[in-house]
């Protein structure tokens, strides 16, 4: 692994980030809106039920969940990038290789997430007087554990993306919002009907969504949760980068100059 | 033996497996050490497709790639240190200005002092004053440049050029052309270039390959190609002696066109002075003299006319 090349892509994306809109209200613009929406929403129920915390699990649900779309967009997005500013082949007619290609995407996507998680946790502190780090030192592990999530779903879009080209480049900002309903970001598990909460136990956000609530409701959070999602974490994030590694392959195999 | 700096043996591409397509067949070549080596082809015949797979932008479907005696397939990451490509068909980031985009590239070959190697060229082909504004704000022909630019910070051993002035205006083309001559005398670097300007190919190359549905159908000096499709073409305004003159030509059996007073003959080029020697023996007497050497434009389009 190069270093420079590695800065080399940071830099690349990071240009591309700090010029454009769409990029920027990423950041800001779409967090600030969900906050406000959700914060709003939340105290209104908040009015009308006995549950005293629930604006703060809802809260602490929406920058958690926040983790993980931004997680799920930013490889896909930059690949889609590379697509319409015609830089792909010139990409990899240079001495980059794949995994530096990746670790300087992963590199630009922490950056990213650390502001959007600094802002929200900011504007909620300042519209509502909520600290949504009640949930103590687990948020570093939980964060850590969701925004790995969130490059699970962006590297399998980005494998749809790359293989299939534009026609299907939608799926990037789609696919994150597919795992919202089964991870229950704001309810709890028992709550989906029984197929549906087969599949939430699969998925390693449901065990830290859970875990948030038991903690903010009172509770602890059964240090198993953690593992598991992070064991599921790891199979998951090395299964979906075999599977973009593959998908790329094939892409280069039809030509990359085709994506363009 | 000094191995070539670039050596292709038996490359071959086909798309697809229902109804499979030969883009590149067997295509086998060598590019030396300061070499410049130009790809031909009618459209369609497979240079961009070999440049493609030369790059590791494209699978190849099988045969062998050596750069500087290096398998590429297993070293595409050292290699590509001291190779470089630019394009007509390809772009740079838009919303980055150049000074950025050169900055990325330049991390990918761990230079550090980019601007110093950057600076230079980007005068060279005067667009230095641009230097800070984004890519979408340059024309065309400028962001040509700018990828020839990109090309040659990165003092690269061997160049891959797809059609780069051809979006490029004649005096700019001709530049570009001088330009790579000149690095060429002074690195040493090889380059492999494909262009559908003839007169550009003649002028810069010292051998030509030509493509024809991704088979090599010639490999050779550029006026070789030129003389084995057509020959010299002597045009006379005659003064004196047409029908003498055309009795000559025809008793030697030599191709001519008449219109009015200027007849055009085809002729080797070792057969002008004794023909005009014999003319001049004849009593003709002419105004004007004009001889016309063969071109490679003249191979290309018998090429290009025989695959349709």
């Amino acid at each position: 692994m190069n270093r420079s090349r590695v800065y080399g892509v940071f830099l690349r994306y990071f240009f591309v980030a700090k010029k454009g809109l769409h990029q920027l209200s990423d950041i800001f613009y779409w967090p600030f809106v969900d906050i406000l929406l959700w914060g709003l929403t939340s105290l209104w129920i908040r009015s009308q039920s006995d549950i005293q915390n629930l604006p703060l699990v809802l809260m602490t649900g929406l920058i958690f969940w926040q983790i993980v779309w931004r997680g799920s967009v930013d490889i896909s997005v930059n690949l889609l990038q590379e697509f319409w500013q015609r830089n792909l082949v010139n990409l990899f007619s240079t001495p980059l290789k794949f995994r530096e290609w990746i670790a300087g995407m992963l590199l630009l996507s922490i950056s990213k997430l650390c502001i959007t998680i600094t802002f929200g946790t900011l504007v909620v502190y300042l519209l509502y007087a909520l600290n949504v780090f009640t949930v103590g030192w687990a948020f570093l592990p939980f964060a850590a554990s969701l925004i790995i999530f969130g490059w699970t779903i962006s590297f399998l879009a980005s494998s749809l993306i790359i293989y299939f080209g534009h026609k299907i480049e939608m799926i990037a900002w789609m696919i994150g919002f597919l795992f919202a309903p089964f991870s229950a970001v704001f309810y709890p598990v028992d709550v989906l009907p029984e197929w549906a909460r087969a599949i939430a136990w699969c998925l390693p956000t449901t065990y830290i969504f859970q875990g948030m609530r038991c903690i903010l409701l009172g509770g602890s959070c059964p240090v198993s949760y953690f593992w598991i999602s992070l064991s599921l974490n790891i199979i998951y994030l090395i299964a979906a980068i075999f599977i973009f590694r593959w998908s790329f392959e094939k892409s280069r195999h039809k030509g990359l100059a085709r994506l363009e | 033996m000094i191995s070539p700096t670039l050596s292709v043996r038996n490359l071959r591409k086909i798309y697809g497996k229902k109804n499979p397509f030969t883009a590149v067949d067997g295509v086998s070549f060598d590019l030396k050490e300061g070499e410049v080596l130009g790809l031909l082809g009618p459209n369609g015949s497979g240079k961009t497709t070999t440049i493609q797979m030369l790059l590791g932008t494209l699978g190849v479907t099988s045969g062998q790639i050596h750069y500087f005696g290096k398998d590429f397939f297993k070293h595409r990451s050292e290699i590509m240190e001291k190779v470089s490509f630019a394009s007509t068909y390809t772009s740079l980031p838009y919303v980055l200005t150049i000074a950025e985009n050169l900055r990325c590239f330049g991390q990918f070959y761990g230079i550090r002092d980019i601007e110093a190697k950057t600076n230079p060229l980007l005068d060279r082909f005067g667009i230095l004053d641009k230097k800070d504004k984004p890519v979408s704000s340059l024309s065309a022909g400028q962001i040509t440049r700018l990828m020839l630019v990109k090309a040659f910070f990165t003092d690269p051993k061997v160049v891959l050029l797809d059609e780069p002035t051809a979006s490029l205006d004649p005096d700019v083309s001709l530049d570009v052309c001088k330009f790579l001559l000149e690095q060429r005398e002074k690195t040493g670097l090889s380059i492999l270039f494909t262009s559908h300007k003839m007169e550009e190919v003649a002028e810069l190359c010292d051998r030509t390959i030509f493509l024809k549905n991704g088979v090599i159908i010639a490999d050779d000096l550029p006026e070789n190609l030129a003389k084995s499709v057509s020959s010299y073409q002597l045009r006379l305004t005659i003064v004196d002696g047409m029908k003498r003159t055309i009795a000559f030509a025809e008793k030697k059996q030599i191709p001519y066109t008449l219109e009015h007073r200027v007849i055009q003959f085809s002729l080797d080029e070792t057969e002008i002075p004794p023909f005009l020697n014999s003319l001049m023996q004849a009593g003709v007497s002419y105004a004007s003299i004009q001889i016309k050497e063969p071109s490679l434009e003249a191979y290309f389009l018998k090429i290009a006319e025989k695959s349709q």
